[in-house]
This record gives structure tokens, C-alpha cells and sequence, in this order.
């Protein structure tokens, strides 16, 4: 298996030089540039192109690309054009902020949706079942940017039980005031993340426990006087996590995708918004770290799910 | 921070605009915005020393944190740091320089000088003394050929010595001398001419901050917008000293004890940034007690916020409008000068004209702007009290008059749609910049207007623009053939000289160039400029002249408004008091009423 997962890592180094040459030249064919619409009645045109010129904007993109990786390899990603500090510092202090979040609300998600999914299916239309559907079907017909918006009125302004904006409150000084400050400033996002977002979770497991109910092997197990417990256990829960399971490479690798809506609402500046604006302003240099750290993430997330695959369903392998 | 900031932005930002039918009708002539709200504020009671001010900077993308005024890109940032960024000079309430800041400032129109005096009590919030190093030391940064800076311009270039050290041919700016040595607290800077623009703050010719060159020198000037010194912990002269930053969210300040004034009568401040989807709310549950900076609470949450009981609504004219601009010309990129083009489809003033007669922006701004906006009568906007022209009626709707020209011109109509003077088919090609989608209903109003005088106006790519893709359109020196009028906004310096409208001004996007534009606005800084009344009359005579001309059409201009919480003492939005606005301003009670 290993020699498979060497064999894909390779394959990957194509992939990501012919992401990153795409990459580049999207981000060169969008109209305007890091300076476009920046202008005043003072502002010097001069001055811009003078600007432009040290950025090398007005270079051939091969010559802009092949420094841009010259840049790279030397762990330099260079400066964002709206920021004005280095792009790695930006995506670092933005990831540590997305990882605070998506973690927290990642686990809750889990915590909430997999209970769910399985007691729904073990009580197929009991009343318990009933009502997770409807939550589910609520959850899932609400847009998400409007629960966000309506927990934060009610939570936070409305009961004043949760902080409303940012990440960390202006006034927490020391090291565990700061750290406290964050897990305060991420519960609201992150329950309302988690409530609303294990609709996939729950439908997947349901359907999956209901589907392995009435399979042939779960009939024998029966049949051969296993308690229904320990059916449960060993034979149903196993089998029908494997839809979860072949999402978990996705989930791992995607939570440094940030989420926008929660960002926008909650002022969290976290990977989402970065993403969303950089591309707004032309931040050619934050664009490109940003899809391609995206592109490396989501193959690692494919290999990374096929693995986890493989290692709970024994009749995945990789060849 | 506000006076020296420019920025071109899209009209939403004037205007946010529902859905609108925009039938009704309005002829008036003297615009007024339906909405009179106070200019201060000032609590009853008295002041709690203790007490922390709570202000929000409503924005959707957090902030970047460039406390240096000479390399922030941004409003924002000085926004959240203006409980430190203390201009260098105090003004009266028409933005006229007067003594009593930080610094004095003296002209010399006989020697071409600006002689710049520190207080001998101005400290830096380390406790060491602002000096004369530290206000030159900007001019270095502004000047440097490695500086990021976006501030740099052609007005600078009228220091002398300042192209030669911004082409590198000479290391210092031998215009700019320290007569007292760079500890002292005078600074001579020696001009090509002294105008009259100068006695006003944000002319753009001086530099009105100081940069801590002590605490900055060892850093290289193309590193200074990513150091520490500058991001994590900046030093400032003003009221307050930055206690915590977390960037891009917010900003905590407690008194500076340095501070060359009366100390802050709060205790400290904090400045959080709130989303607009959220601003409303926040004010409702008593969160902050007033806005910073000038993009505020939409107009669309107004109806909300002005029903809050515990605050009251405290605003003045933005420092900005809206317009039409005509592309009437070409810049001719080997000279650097717009000129005016012939056989520009819309060369003829009386179509022009007929354009801004058929808007019905009155009836926009009233209905659907929440009575925040008014119609614009010139391209100098009525906060500048001393110079906007306020007879000047500007393009109030008038179908009649827009048909009348039209005809009078030769536009006939063949059909549904007026044809050229010469006969031959009419379309014109309207570029607007995309923001709300009640933006776009106020546009797809604009074009029904047009429609009924029979001009065939269709919208560039069928709608409205991304913003880069429009200033690209907009921006070329030579216009696009699918623009022939477009609509963008301005937001302007304290000091009103119209510098973008000159002939060889590169945002002069519509290519307007005429002998009589360019002697008007080069007799706002002649030497008879010194005079007041002669320049009043300079820019009346300019106003008029370019509402008759229409090159560029003045739409709208908003409120730059806050709702501010019934525990504050001393708010203002004079520009008398903003020198030490933070100092003054205090609160009775420890939280938001």
C-alpha cells in the first residue's frame, strides 16, 4: 500500500505545477489589478506604475511565474499587495484562527450528527426518528447565512450570552485570558455551524444503519443469537460509518477552507474571508498561495480518504 | 486621518438604494436631504473618568493594520487607530489651519516656505520628544523610491529637492531643513511656489503626521509596512496609547500619559469591527456607543436606528458625491494630456445636459435612500460650506428642458428613438459599477428616464459592472467604444481644489479638457488666490462652469452619520474639534445606556 500512496504522492508533483501554471494565469486574465480603483485627486499616476513596475507587474507572466517559484522554493510567498506583509504571515495568522473554528465546530458536528444518524436509523419511524427528520429538514432548507445572522441576534445581542465579533476579545491581556477569550468567541459560531451542519451526516448514517437492518449478514448475526447490542456494534456501526469515513480525508484537509458566511457575520477574519477579498482586490500573491495551498490540500484529502478507506473497510485496498 | 485619505468609490456607497419605481416627481431645485440630523451630541451629566468608550467600525472584511499613515492604502486603518493619530494641525470648522495642535504652521509667501513648529511638550507615547527629524523623516518615507507607499504625488514634487530624492539621484530632500538640528522642534520645507491651497488641511503639499524616526530607523523603509514597530506595537502622540491590537478586528487604547494636552476624559477606548449585516443589531443591544470612520450604518438600517430611545442620530454632509462622468475625449499617453475629442458621441453639451435634466434623482434619493442623500448641484459638495456654490440648482428633473435641448440640437427623434444631428442611428453605452442589487434598480430607473426622452441608453455588458472590471473600462486612456457615460463617486480631500478635473490629471476619466477648466482651477492657487473672496469666486465660477458645460454631471451626495449613545460628552463632527475630539469626548456612565 505504501508504494501506492508513494506512487500518488508523485503523481501529485505534475498536478500541482500544472495547478499552479493555471492558477497563475487565471488570476493575470481577471480585469483590474492590486492598484485599480485605489486613486484620488491627489493620487500620482506615476506613482502607481512606479508601483507596478517594482512589483513586476508589467513583466511576461512566464517571467512573473518563474520567479514566483524561484520565490517559493525559497519558502517566500511573497508580499500581499492589500496587506503589505508577507503572505505566509497572513495565511499563518488566518489559518490559526479558521483551525479554532472549523476544529471546534468539525468535532461538534461529529459529536451532534453521528448519535443522530444512528438513532434515527435504529428507530426507523419512531417518533424520535421523526423529529430528527424534521430537524434535518429544517436545517437544511434554512439558508445558512440567515440562522447565522438570527443566532447572533438572539444569542448575542438579544440574551447577551456569547461575545459577537472577532476572534478574541480587545481587552483579554494575558496568555489564558486570550485562550479563554477564544473558546468564548468560537461556541456561537461554532454550535451554530455544528446544528446546521450535520444534516449530511445524519441522512448518510440513517440511511446506511436502515440499509444494513435488513442486510443478509446482520440476519445471521441475528439469527445466530447475537445480542441485538452487540449487532449494533460490530456489525452495523462499522459498515455504516464507511460513507463518513470516505468523507473524512475531505473534512480533514478542508478545514483550513474557512467558512465566509460565519466570517462575514461574526467579523472572524479567518482563510474564507482572506480568500474572498484577495481575489476582490487583485491580491495576485495571496490568490495564488491560496488555491494552491486549496489544489495540494484537496489531493492530499482524496489519498488521505482513500486511506482511511482502506484501513476501516478491509475489502478496500489500495493497489 | 479622514482629511487626507482619498479614495474613488463606487455611488452605492453614496446612496443604498431599494427597489424603486422612482415615479414620483420633484422639481426642486434647492435639494435637501428629508433627514435633519444634529451635528454634535453632548450628554447630560457628568463625565465618569473611569469610563470606556465603545466605538464600532462597521466593515465586512477585517481590518489591515497599517498604523503609518504615510504607507495605509485605507480608510479603515485610520480609522481604528485615530484614538492615537492626532493630525499635526488644528483647523477651524472650514478645514483653515490654525495654531493651537500639535503644530503650528507658518507660510512665507516671500520665501516659498512652510515653517512647521512643534510644540515643545509633544511626546510620543514612549515618553521620547516628537522632533523635527520625525516630521521630516516622513517626507523620506513618502519620498523614497523603495517606499510602498500609495501617497506619493505630483504635489510633493513641489518641495524642493523631493524628485531628486525620489529618482535616487540624492540621498536626503535638500528642500526640507531643520534649522534647530534634528532633535529641535522647527521644520523649514522650502516650495517651488506657496499657494493658497496650503493654509488648508489635506492639500496634499505637506505631510500632516510625524513618523517616530527614533523607534523606526533601523528599519528599511521597503520593510517598514510589515514591521513590528508599525503593525504590532505603533507609537502615537495622540490622546490615547495603543494598549492591544488584534488585527484585523479590533484596537484597545488607554490614556497616554505623554499626551501634550488635557488628558482623555475616558479612561480608555476600544474600537471593534462589526459587519454591516450586524451593525444594526449591535446598536439595538446597546453594544457600542457611536461609529468611527465613514462608512457607517447603511441608510437601509436607518428606519431601525433612529427609533433607538437611547440614541441620537448625529451626522454632517459627506465629504464625497456621486456623478456621471461623459467620455468627451482621449488621453494622449506620450504627453499625458486629455483631449477632447470631436466626433465623440457625446461632444455636445446640450445632450449631455439633457441627460442629467431626464435623471430624477430628487425623488431616488428621498423615496429610496431613506432621506440620508440628497442630488448634488456641483462638483464641489455642499460640506464645504465657504466654497460650495449654494445657487447653483445643478440637474433637477426636467423632462421638458431635457427634450427641449435635444430637439434644439438636432437629436430628432425617427420613431421610438432620437437619432444623431446628421441623421444616422443613436445608441449610448452607460457603464455603472456593480454593488447592491437596489443599486441596480436605481440604474434600471436611470435608463427608463433616458428612455422617455428618446434616448436609446443601454446598459455596458447588459449590466452592472464588477469594480475591477469597470475602473479597467473607465481608466483606459483611450475610452472604450461600449462606454460613452458612466457613474462613480469621489470622495475629496478637505482642501476642494478640483485638481482631478485638470487637463492633464490621469483620473480625469471622461478626458474633459477646456483653456477656460484649466484657468479656473489654476486660479483657485494663483497668487490673488491668497485673497478669500477672489477664490470663493474662482470656484463659483468653476461650479457654474462645469454644470454648463456637463462634462461631468453631479449626482449625489450622502451623510457621513452615527447614532450615538445618550451616555456621551462632547461628540462633534466639526472639523473645529476634531484635532482633539478623543481627548474631549467622555461618557457618564460605565456602559452604553
Amino acid at each position: 500500500m505504501w508504494k501506492t500512496v508513494l506512487r500518488r504522492v508523485l503523481i501529485m508533483i505534475p498536478e500541482i505545477i500544472i495547478l499552479s501554471i493555471l492558477v497563475f494565469l487565471l488570476a493575470k486574465a481577471m480585469p483590474g489589478d492590486p492598484f485599480t480603483g485605489s486613486i484620488g485627486p491627489h493620487t500620482s499616476a506615476a506613482q502607481i506604475h512606479h508601483l507596478k513596475e517594482a512589483a513586476g507587474l508589467y513583466n511576461p507572466w512566464y517571467e512573473q511565474y518563474w520567479n514566483w517559484v524561484v520565490h517559493l522554493f525559497h519558502g517566500n510567498l511573497g508580499t500581499s499587495f492589500q496587506y503589505q506583509e508577507p503572505v505566509t504571515r497572513i495565511i499563518g495568522n488566518r489559518a490559526i484562527n479558521t483551525l479554532w473554528l472549523a476544529v471546534f465546530a468539525m468535532v461538534l458536528t461529529y459529536a451532534i450528527g453521528i448519535p443522530m444518524g444512528l438513532y434515527a436509523g435504529r428507530n426507523q419511524n419512531k417518533i424520535g426518528d421523526t423529529i430528527i427528520r424534521v430537524y434535518t429538514f429544517v436545517t437544511m432548507s434554512i439558508p445558512f447565512f440567515v440562522i447565522l445572522v438570527l443566532g447572533l441576534w438572539i444569542f448575542g445581542y438579544v440574551l447577551g450570552w456569547f461575545p459577537t465579533t472577532g476572534s478574541v476579545s480587545a481587552t483579554a491581556n494575558s496568555g489564558m485570558a486570550t485562550t479563554l477569550s477564544r473558546l468564548q468567541h468560537i461556541v456561537l459560531p461554532g454550535l451554530l455551524a455544528a446544528l446546521f451542519g450535520t444534516v449530511n451526516i445524519v441522512q448518510y448514517l440513517r440511511s446506511e444503519v436502515i440499509d444494513a437492518k435488513g442486510s443478509d449478514y446482520v440476519r445471521t448475526a441475528r439469527s445466530k443469537g447475537v445480542p441485538t447490542g452487540d449487532v449494533f456494534r460490530h456489525h452495523i456501526l462499522r459498515n455504516s460509518l464507511l460513507p463518513i469515513a470516505a468523507f473524512a480525508g475531505y473534512s480533514i484537509t478542508g478545514l483550513l477552507g474557512g467558512s465566509l458566511y460565519t466570517e462575514m457575520v461574526f467579523s472572524y477574519p479567518g482563510m474564507g474571508l482572506l480568500f474572498l477579498n484577495s481575489i476582490s482586490y487583485r491580491d495576485y500573491t495571496v490568490i495564488t498561495a491560496l488555491v494552491l495551498l486549496y489544489g495540494i490540500l484537496n489531493l492530499f484529502g482524496t489519498l488521505l480518504s482513500d486511506i482511511i478507506l482502506s484501513a476501516v473497510d478491509p475489502r478496500v485496498r489500495i493497489q | 486621518m479622514k482629511k487626507t485619505k482619498f479614495a474613488l468609490a463606487g455611488a452605492a456607497a453614496l446612496s443604498v438604494l431599494t427597489l424603486a419605481a422612482c415615479s414620483s416627481k420633484s422639481s426642486s431645485s434647492q435639494p435637501s436631504t428629508a433627514v435633519k440630523m444634529a451635528k454634535s451630541y453632548n450628554a447630560s451629566g457628568s463625565i465618569d473618568k473611569n469610563a470606556t468608550i465603545k466605538a464600532a467600525e462597521v466593515n465586512d472584511a477585517p481590518f489591515k493594520g497599517v498604523s503609518d499613515t504615510v504607507l495605509a492604502s485605507n480608510a479603515e486603518d485610520g480609522d481604528v487607530f485615530s484614538p492615537g493619530l492626532q493630525g499635526l494641525f488644528k483647523t477651524d470648522k472650514n478645514y483653515n489651519i490654525v495654531d493651537g495642535g500639535p503644530a503650528n504652521l507658518k507660510l512665507n509667501r516671500s520665501n516659498n516656505t512652510a515653517t512647521i513648529t512643534l510644540r515643545s511638550n509633544l511626546k510620543w507615547s514612549n515618553g521620547s520628544q516628537v522632533t523635527a527629524k520625525d516630521v521630516e523623516y516622513a517626507y523620506e518615507v513618502l519620498g523614497n523610491k523603495d517606499s510602498d507607499t500609495q501617497q506619493y504625488s505630483s504635489s510633493l514634487e513641489q518641495i524642493k529637492g523631493m524628485t531628486e530624492y525620489h529618482s535616487g539621484k540624492a540621498s536626503t530632500i535638500s528642500g526640507i531643513e531643520m534649522p534647530d538640528g534634528e532633535k529641535g522642534k522647527k521644520v523649514v520645507i522650502h516650495y517651488k511656489h506657496v499657494t493658497p491651497s496650503m493654509k488648508r488641511s489635506g492639500n496634499g503639499f505637506f505631510w500632516e503626521y510625524a513618523e517616530p524616526y527614533e523607534y523606526i530607523k533601523n528599519v528599511p523603509i521597503s520593510k517598514l509596512a510589515s514591521a513590528p514597530q508599525v503593525r504590532k506595537n505603533p507609537i502615537f502622540y495622540g490622546p490615547f496609547k495603543l494598549q492591544k491590537m488584534v488585527t484585523g478586528e479590533s484596537t484597545s487604547w488607554v490614556r497616554n500619559p505623554y499626551y501634550w494636552g488635557k488628558k482623555g476624559n475616558a479612561k480608555a477606548v476600544t474600537i471593534n469591527v462589526v459587519s454591516s449585516s450586524a451593525a444594526g443589531s449591535a446598536f439595538k443591544a446597546h453594544k457600542y456607543d457611536f461609529t468611527v470612520g465613514t462608512t457607517g450604518i447603511a441608510a437601509s438600517q436607518y428606519p431601525t436606528v433612529k427609533k433607538l430611545s437611547d440614541y441620537t442620530n448625529v451626522g454632517s454632509p459627506e465629504m464625497g458625491y456621486g456623478y456621471l462622468g461623459f467620455m468627451v475625449g482621449h488621453m494622449n499617453s506620450k504627453t499625458g494630456m486629455n483631449v477632447m475629442d470631436k466626433d465623440s458621441k457625446v461632444s455636445n453639451k446640450s445632450l449631455r445636459q439633457a441627460i442629467g435634466y431626464a435623471m430624477n434623482v430628487d425623488a431616488v434619493e428621498k423615496k429610496f435612500g431613506n432621506g440620508l442623500g440628497k442630488r448634488a448641484t456641483t462638483l464641489i459638495p455642499s460640506v464645504f460650506t465657504d466654497y460650495h456654490d449654494k445657487s447653483a440648482k445643478g440637474f433637477p428633473l426636467n423632462l421638458k428642458k431635457a427634450n427641449k435641448l435635444l430637439d434644439d440640437a438636432g437629436y430628432k427623434k425617427k420613431g421610438k428613438w432620437r437619432q444623431t444631428p446628421d441623421g444616422k442611428k443613436l445608441v449610448l453605452h452607460f457603464a455603472a459599477m456593480k454593488s447592491s442589487s437596489t443599486h441596480d434598480e436605481e440604474i434600471q430607473n436611470y435608463l427608463q428616464q433616458w428612455h422617455k426622452i428618446g434616448l436609446d441608453v443601454q446598459l455596458t455588458g447588459g449590466k452592472t459592472m464588477e469594480m475591477n472590471a469597470f475602473y479597467d473600462a473607465i481608466q483606459s486612456p483611450k475610452p472604450p467604444k461600449n462606454v460613452d457615460f458612466f457613474e462613480a463617486a469621489w470622495q475629496v480631500s478637505s482642501e476642494p481644489t478640483p485638481t482631478m478635473y485638470e487637463a492633464n490629471a490621469p483620473f480625469n476619466m471622461g478626458h474633459f479638457a477646456t483653456k477656460r477648466n484649466t484657468q479656473l482651477i489654476e486660479n483657485m492657487n494663483n497668487n490673488k488666490a491668497f485673497s478669500n473672496s477672489y477664490r470663493k469666486t474662482q470656484f463659483k465660477d468653476w461650479q457654474a462652469y462645469m454644470n454648463q458645460q456637463a462634462a461631468y454631471i453631479p449626482e449625489s451626495e450622502g451623510l457621513t452619520w452615527t447614532p450615538v449613545n445618550h451616555r456621551i460628552k462632547n461628540y462633534s463632527t466639526s472639523a473645529a474639534d476634531s484635532n482633539d475630539s478623543w481627548a474631549t469626548m467622555g461618557a457618564t456612565s460605565a456602559n452604553p445606556k
